[in-house]
């Protein structure tokens, strides 16, 4: 009886340091933010008049939010691509020992060491059209921060690039579990390079590849500060995805109904991304 | 090696061991020159990928020693013809940035022991026990990450402004003291080993706990290492929480002694730059020191082979 | 019987609910800081303040604030009531203003704080406040010795709500050399003189661009005043609360867009980027030959051209050769909190009264380039050297007087949401995405759209 009491306690045990912060510090805030979404809030956030789901339907309608809702799309498929790639790229070549490798990886792993905002400030200077080093070196005259054509893949390739410290990172040991075995046999077997690659090293992979991409997307669509601080969502709101348009309603421009319906909305989308991962999780991925 | 002397022996079966023994060392010769080369190709495509990964770093610690005039200018300046100190002297005189930095060590040193902590245990019940709602908890464990932090901010600042905790390193830390992506990435990697491992160390009298430190986090070097390094400076670089809960200047971090630096109307760019590196610089020495360790796990595989 | 009970106490609920609404709406128009109890609060004597420690939050960073902080231990160590202030940075204007929001209700006041001007309208609405007004008059300060242009301002209902403290006006800043170089020696005063000498500017002068303008709601502001037109309606938002803009009623939108866009399509005034500092840096780079920017970003500016070439400043143009109007001042202004303390009262008013003193002041333009709030600053000899060293800040307070404080500017709730519609809006119509005409109108419909939103709720 004892022993049988126990084994059915236990396990929560160990999940109640966790989900006590997560009751207090997510859970009950994001039932408020849920509730609020249904109201027209006062300049001081507070629930002034029931519109029921009104919020929504002016959101779905509207077109600036519409845009919001498509340049997240392109921001997130960019950043997640791209800062995988150069998070894998480096991984790939300092995955064998070689003279310098401390050097080289802690210059892969470093920009995760900067603060997006920082960051933004030196991305700022880089892509000054009049003192800027990218257009002085390339020799071109391109607004890259005010052109709505570049603006997005200007902060896209930013943070794209603040993200490949920590995927280098992951891929880093994703790789060092891969049995070193496996390699020299395929040598043996006359594998080429690129070969091995993809049939030893991505399927390898898996376990932590599935997590980053997860990770991966989840903080994209959930980056604010280089945003913030590059573009203010222009120009021509071409950079305006859905969380900088939630910073600004609810601290902006006083609506913070409106910003949590909008709060609501990006949950469920990045619910609905995850929940799609994890089903193909249970296909694709070897343990 | 091997292969070498297997292959080159059939081929050349009938030449004089002198002969065979010139052949052998050229063959050597070649594959250590075959093994250098690739060495040399591998160290040079290092080096081009590395630059371009930290060339923004490179043009910010550039601008950080110029002076502001030699900033604005319509030719090419990628070195500053005069470099300057000047830059770090001011950003140091307009604000405590020492005392910053200490406050930022205390508060990620703080939340990122706690993270592997509270993740360790609630993975480890994720993935090697079996309960009621498991698949549901998990679920809302998974949610938590989704949910944007702008939705939570303001209440949560009521929160601790009605427990009277503002302006304390606790209400710094509390807060997150635990992680789904901490607690996510532990059982991704916890779920890589058999469960027979638990069970046969159960049948030995080993208690769940026991198991955790003795076992799992010893095999879980390299997740920890990445996990800590990650929580450390993502706790480092928090800014909109910081700024909301405390007050003094005796318990601001170094994400608000940066925007400190930007004076509205008279902006100097050199001086925020100076402000940006210095900062850098610390998160930067934790990574380097705490490479060793984390280098060390990650590489394990490829030490070996 | 019971249906019309219930039907009568349903509309005379509802009824009280629109009264106290709008009873609230004006009490805390008129009556600030009475809504947390009906008494006012009074100041207690100076001689009784002894010990008392008040908080004051700020938003400037770097020099501006190392200025404050001297400023503030020159009062701690110096003033004679015992009184002792910790000034605290909360970052950017917005941020500073969204904690307050949540302070307020979380109980982690502060006494005294700093507010940019587009958050006027809200200050005096949020009922947190204690109008200066009413410790200059406890107190029979002489409100003559405050700058009038700045006072008027803050003034509503011949209340001076806040004391105004980091002030400044938007200035043109052009490259001497260039202007020399293309042999024009009268410097145009409009943006239409703008575009005719931009060719001459440009071939001989050798200016890649004639203006780096940026795209920035405060300038905006500043070309409808130039006008000597109304931004919003109900006297600009001052006899009573605005309801809607009228500058698409009275063509003032149309008259700046109309010019802004020729200037751009006749390649002389490219896009920039949005905000007050986004035409800067070409100007100090050699690139562009006029740019408009602040008063108080003078001194930077010469820092960065570092006598690359010589700096001339002239008063914000005009749109049309023909208009007539003034600038209005920008920065921010002192608000005093209402903590329902007498002691802190008086000390939060002993302390403005330092901060606004001659000697503070010239102190203060010395170090930042706003403009000194008290004109007997300009006698002490901080200020004559300052000005000797940076004469092109005369420009700035000749600009200040010759405007008519009729020219105050606006005020409006959703001022911080107008200013980016704007700024978004004048973007789309640069890139070719609408025309003027659309720009205008959809800058109005959108800013009286949030306009209504906010007075269903908050009013």
């Amino acid at each position: 009886m004892k022993s049988g009491k126990k084994i059915e306690f236990a396990p929560y045990c160990y999940l109640v340091p966790s989900m006590l912060i997560f009751a207090v510090f997510l859970f009950y805030p994001f039932f408020k933010t849920i509730y609020l979404s249904l109201f027209m809030t006062n300049k001081m956030g507070q629930a002034k008049l029931f519109v029921g789901l009104q919020n929504y339907i002016d959101l779905l309608n509207s077109k600036s939010f519409q845009n919001s809702l498509k340049v997240t799309v392109v921001f997130v498929l960019i950043v997640v691509v791209g800062g995988m790639l150069l998070g894998l790229v480096a991984a790939v070549l300092c995955n064998k020992a070689f003279p310098g490798i401390r050097v080289f990886s802690t210059a892969y792993a470093l920009p995760m060491a900067i603060a997006s905002s920082s960051a933004a400030m030196i991305f700022q200077i880089m892509l000054h059209p009049t003192v800027g080093i990218v257009n002085k070196l390339l020799g071109l005259d391109i607004n890259w921060l005010n052109d709505p054509r570049t603006a997005l893949y200007c902060v896209a390739i930013l943070t794209a690039w603040l993200n490949s410290g920590i995927n280098f990172l992951y891929f880093s040991a994703g790789l060092g579990n891969i049995d070193e075995t496996i390699y020299e046999r395929a040598s043996v077997d006359g594998a080429s390079g690129v070969q091995q690659f993809f049939h030893l090293t991505l399927p390898g992979l898996s376990p932590i590849m599935f997590y980053t991409v997860v990770v991966n997307i989840i903080q994209a669509f959930q980056s604010f500060g280089q945003i913030k601080i590059l573009t203010e969502g222009g120009p021509n709101e071409s950079t305006n995805v859905i969380v900088y348009s939630i910073y600004r309603d609810a601290f902006f421009n006083y609506r913070f109904g409106s910003a949590s319906a909008q709060s609501v909305i990006l949950f469920i989308i990045i619910m609905l991304v995850t929940l799609v991962m994890f089903r193909m999780e249970r296909k694709g991925v070897n343990y | 090696m091997n292969q070498i002397d297997s292959m080159a022996i059939p081929v050349e079966g009938r030449m004089t061991t002198e002969e065979l023994f010139e052949l052998k060392n050229k063959m050597n010769t070649k594959a250590l020159a075959k093994r250098r080369s690739k060495t040399v190709l591998r160290v040079v495509a290092n080096i081009v990928f590395a630059v371009v990964i930290l060339l923004p770093l490179l043009y910010a610690i550039s601008i950080a020693f110029m002076p502001s005039n030699e900033l604005f200018t319509t030719e090419l300046n990628i070195v500053p013809k005069h470099p300057t100190v000047q830059n770090f002297i001011d950003a140091l005189r307009t604000v405590p940035l020492l005392r910053f930095i200490v406050n930022s060590f205390i508060m990620a040193g703080f939340i990122t022991v706690g993270q592997i902590i509270s993740c360790s245990l609630a993975a480890f019940s994720f993935s090697f026990l079996e309960f009621k709602g498991k698949g549901i908890l998990f679920a809302i464990v998974m949610a938590t990450m989704m949910v944007p932090g702008e939705a939570t901010i303001i209440s949560n600042y009521l929160t601790v402004a009605n427990l009277g905790m503002l302006d304390t390193y606790p209400v710094l830390i509390i807060p997150y003291l635990t992680s789904a992506m901490g607690i996510f990435l532990f059982r991704q990697f916890y779920m890589t080993f058999p469960k027979s491992l638990y069970e046969s160390a159960k049948l030995d009298g080993c208690t769940n706990l026991k198991f955790i430190v003795k076992i799992l986090m010893p095999l879980t070097k390299s997740a920890i290492g990445a996990m800590a390094v990650y929580t450390f400076i993502n706790a480092w670089n928090m800014y909109m929480w910081p700024l909301l809960v405390t007050g003094s200047n005796n318990m601001r971090t170094v994400q608000i002694g940066i925007s400190m630096l930007d004076s509205i109307d008279s902006q100097s760019i050199t001086l925020m730059i100076a402000g940006v590196v210095m900062i850098i610089i610390p998160s930067i020495s934790i990574f380097i020191v705490g490479q060793k360790q984390l280098i060390r796990g990650m590489f394990s595989g490829a030490v070996k082979g | 019987m019971k249906k019309k009970l219930v039907s009568l106490l349903l509309t005379a609920t509802m009824v009280m609910g629109v009264l106290s609404g709008c009873g609230n709406g004006k009490t805390s128009v008129s009556q600030t800081g009475d809504t947390s109890t009906d008494e006012k609060v009074e100041m207690a004597a100076a001689d009784d303040v002894d010990g008392t420690t008040i908080t004051f939050w700020h938003s400037m960073g770097g020099v501006n604030g190392q200025a404050i902080d001297t400023l503030v231990n020159k009062f701690n160590e110096e003033n004679e009531y015992g009184i002792t202030v910790k000034a605290q940075y909360q970052g950017e204007y917005d941020d500073s203003l969204n904690k307050l929001k949540s302070a307020q209700i979380g109980n982690m006041g502060a006494d005294l704080v700093q507010v940019y001007e587009i958050g006027t309208r809200f200050m005096i609405e949020s009922g947190w406040v204690v109008p200066m007004q009413e410790m200059v008059d406890a107190d029979n300060y002489d409100v003559s010795q405050i700058e009038p242009n700045l006072a008027a301002y803050y003034t509503i209902d011949d209340k001076l709500y806040s004391m105004p403290f980091n002030s400044s006006t938007p200035i043109m800043y052009y490259n001497k050399d260039m202007f020399a170089q293309a042999g024009i020696t009268e410097v145009p005063d409009s943006l239409e003189g703008i575009s005719k000498i931009g060719d001459q500017l440009m071939n001989q002068g050798g200016a890649s661009e004639v203006m780096s303008l940026g795209i920035y709601g405060w300038f905006f502001e500043q070309f409808v005043g130039k006008q000597g037109l109304d931004y919003a309606n109900n006297g600009n938002g001052r006899d009573d609360v605005a309801t809607a803009v009228d500058f698409d009623k009275n063509e003032a939108a149309k008259n700046i867009l109309t010019e802004w866009q020729t200037l751009n399509q006749e390649g002389y005034a490219p896009i920039v980027g949005k905000g007050g500092d986004a035409g800067l840096a070409d100007f100090s780079a050699g690139k562009s030959a006029i740019t408009l920017g602040s008063t108080a970003s003078l001194k930077q500016i010469l820092q960065d051209v570092n006598g690359k070439f010589e700096v001339g400043t002239a008063y914000f143009p005009k749109i049309k050769e023909s208009d007539e109007g003034g600038v209005s001042i920008g920065g921010a202004s002192l608000w005093a909190l209402n903590n329902q303390d007498p002691k802190k009262l008086r000390a939060t008013w002993e302390f403005v009264k330092f901060l606004i003193s001659p000697e503070s002041q010239a102190y203060w333009n010395a170090q930042t380039g706003y403009f000194p709030v008290t004109t007997a600053a300009h006698e002490e000899q901080t200020f004559k050297d300052n000005i000797a060293q940076y004469p092109q800040f005369q420009t700035a307070i000749d600009q200040l007087h010759d405007s008519s404080p009729e020219y105050c500017g606006a005020l409006l709730s959703v001022f911080p949401e107008a200013r980016a519609t704007v700024e978004s809006e004048i973007e789309s119509m640069l890139n070719g995405k609408e025309s003027v005409d659309e720009a205008v109108t959809n800058m109005a419909d959108t800013i009286n759209k949030s306009i209504d939103d906010y007075n269903t709720v908050n009013n």
